[in-house]
């Protein structure tokens, strides 16, 4: 299937810059100030080329970048510029499948037909984002997703790359390993192996390869010959609903925030009619220009806007934000008709079990450290009392 | 004589295992003695709580070849509030400790 792939690199950064286009040409760290403990989201590519990369501490990267400009992240602000962006794509084909910020991928198979062929069709993508955004888009068209990443990661932003059926194999030849989806483990390996261009892997047979690194071992072979069969999921068009609610004066305090949460509840609830929610998201515009958001994912579809209150709640107990609220919105998405909850007649263990492993897991990646423990015996014959029995992490 | 718990502010932990937790851990604690070295009085929450009258007294000599050997003198206490309680002097570091048994 002839797929476009379409990037913007360093996406937040692309939209800093948009919208302060003095920042242009200047070393951008994107994630708070340096003297706070977080760590770098995205950086421009004159950060980059100094060593910054996205996922470091800030220390580290005023260290490696002194004179770049810090500046703090506005996450409804990128969601919402890449959802524009999504919207220009879908005016091109109704196949769109939105991987992370700043990139996405279309169906491309018969639309070149509608243009003066896939390099025509490139280029009106890259200008229709262009005045939709104002952002520069880089487009690579090949067979598959992972070649047209590649094309797209290896054009210039504003340039379209294709790649004719037949010719992927080719093209990635002379292109770097390290842009395979491998872990990191796996990309030092290949290189301690000298398997450094998608040439010196495409050569191998996948035995060996699959020897050494399983399963994902034949996967990077067969992509390094550029043979991706992994389908487009365009994103489905979702109903969503949102309210919100501006502050006389900016809100600091938790209590105002859940009385404007337990607001706009009410409001969505009486825009549901009896439906129910499975994705909420908090957005709060911030004082000083700066914005802060959460999405929230229920197990089931909530139809009761108490409920949702009551997770609002703890979510916003427990968020630092780090200015005060001048506006609250929340969305709900994720729409269904509500359905009546089936009681099972019998209790069964099995079930239970796996009801306690999983809240386990959502305590322990909300809490980010394990909190429910298990008693073990370690020395049950001991005349110590401390030394019979002893917690251990509960691992489900 | 008032016996404190010594060292109450550092955990009385004599051996632990990576990754467990130990229950039942004894916990320092202050103790007024009489005269032959038996509790009559506690501190229990800042609250200075008289032994209505020791219930059993045992001993125990344990792990004498690890480097800290494990002696201690259990008394199970009745408590003038009426609560129960073990305590035990640890003879090796001399402190008190309430464990539960």
């Amino acid at each position: 299937m002839r797929i476009a792939c379409v990037l913007i690199p360093h996406f937040p950064a692309a939209v800093e810059r948009r919208r302060d286009p003095a920042l242009s040409g200047r070393p951008l760290v994107i994630g708070e100030t340096p003297d706070q403990r977080k760590a770098v989201l995205d950086c421009s590519p004159e950060a980059e080329a100094q060593g910054v990369r996205a996922g470091m501490p800030l220390r580290q990267a005023l260290a490696l970048c002194r004179e770049a400009v810090f500046l703090p992240p506005h996450p409804s602000r990128y969601s919402d510029v890449f959802d524009s962006m999504l919207v220009v794509l879908e005016s091109f084909s109704p196949e769109v499948e939105q991987t992370s910020l700043g990139r996405a991928y279309l169906n491309a198979g018969g639309l070149a037909r509608h243009y003066e062929g896939e390099l025509d069709l490139g280029e009106r993508i890259i200008r229709s984002l262009r005045e939709a955004t104002g952002l520069v888009a880089g487009v690579g068209i090949a067979e598959g997703k992972f070649v047209a990443w590649a094309a797209a990661v290896t054009s210039e932003p504003g340039q379209v790359c294709t790649v004719p059926e037949g010719k992927e194999a080719e093209f990635l030849q002379p292109l770097d390993v390290s842009l395979l989806p491998a872990s990191p483990d796996t990309l030092r390996r290949l290189d301690l192996y000298g398997l450094r261009s998608m040439r010196d892997l495409a050569s191998l047979s996948p035995g060996p390869l699959q020897a050494q690194f399983g399963g994902e071992g034949v996967r990077l072979w067969e992509l390094a010959r550029g043979v991706d069969s992994e389908p487009l999921r365009p994103r489905r068009r979702e109903e969503m609903m949102s309210e919100t609610l501006r502050f006389p004066t900016a809100a600091v305090s938790v209590e105002a925030l859940v009385v404007a949460c337990r607001r706009l509840l009410m409001r969505l609830h009486w825009r549901l009619r009896g439906r129910a929610a499975r994705r909420l998201r908090l957005r709060a515009a911030l004082w000083g220009g700066r914005s802060w958001e959460k999405t929230l994912t229920f197990h089931e579809a909530v139809t009761d806007w108490e409920r949702m209150l009551f997770i609002v709640k703890n979510v916003l107990a427990n968020a630092a934000l780090p200015a005060p609220v001048e506006e609250l919105t929340i969305e709900l998405s994720g729409i269904t008709e509500e359905r009546g909850r089936q009681s099972t007649l019998f209790a069964e263990k099995a079930g239970l079990r796996r009801q306690l492993g999983e809240t386990v897991r959502q305590l322990r990646a909300r809490w980010g450290r394990p909190l429910v423990s298990r008693v073990v015996e370690v020395e049950p014959w001991s005349r110590l009392p401390e030394r019979r029995h002893a917690l251990i992490d509960y691992e489900p | 004589m008032v016996a404190t718990a010594g060292e109450a502010s550092r955990p009385y932990r004599l051996r632990t295992v990576t990754g467990l937790s130990p229950l039942k851990e004894p916990r320092p604690l202050t103790v007024a003695t009489g005269d032959a070295g038996e509790p009559v009085a506690v501190v229990l929450g800042g609250r200075r709580l008289a032994v209505e009258r020791v219930e059993d007294v045992w001993r125990i000599d344990d792990e004498w070849w690890r480097e800290e050997e494990v002696s201690r003198l259990y008394y199970r206490l009745l408590l003038e509030d009426g609560r129960p309680l073990v305590v035990f002097r640890d003879l090796v570091r001399e402190l008190w400790c309430e464990q539960s048994y």
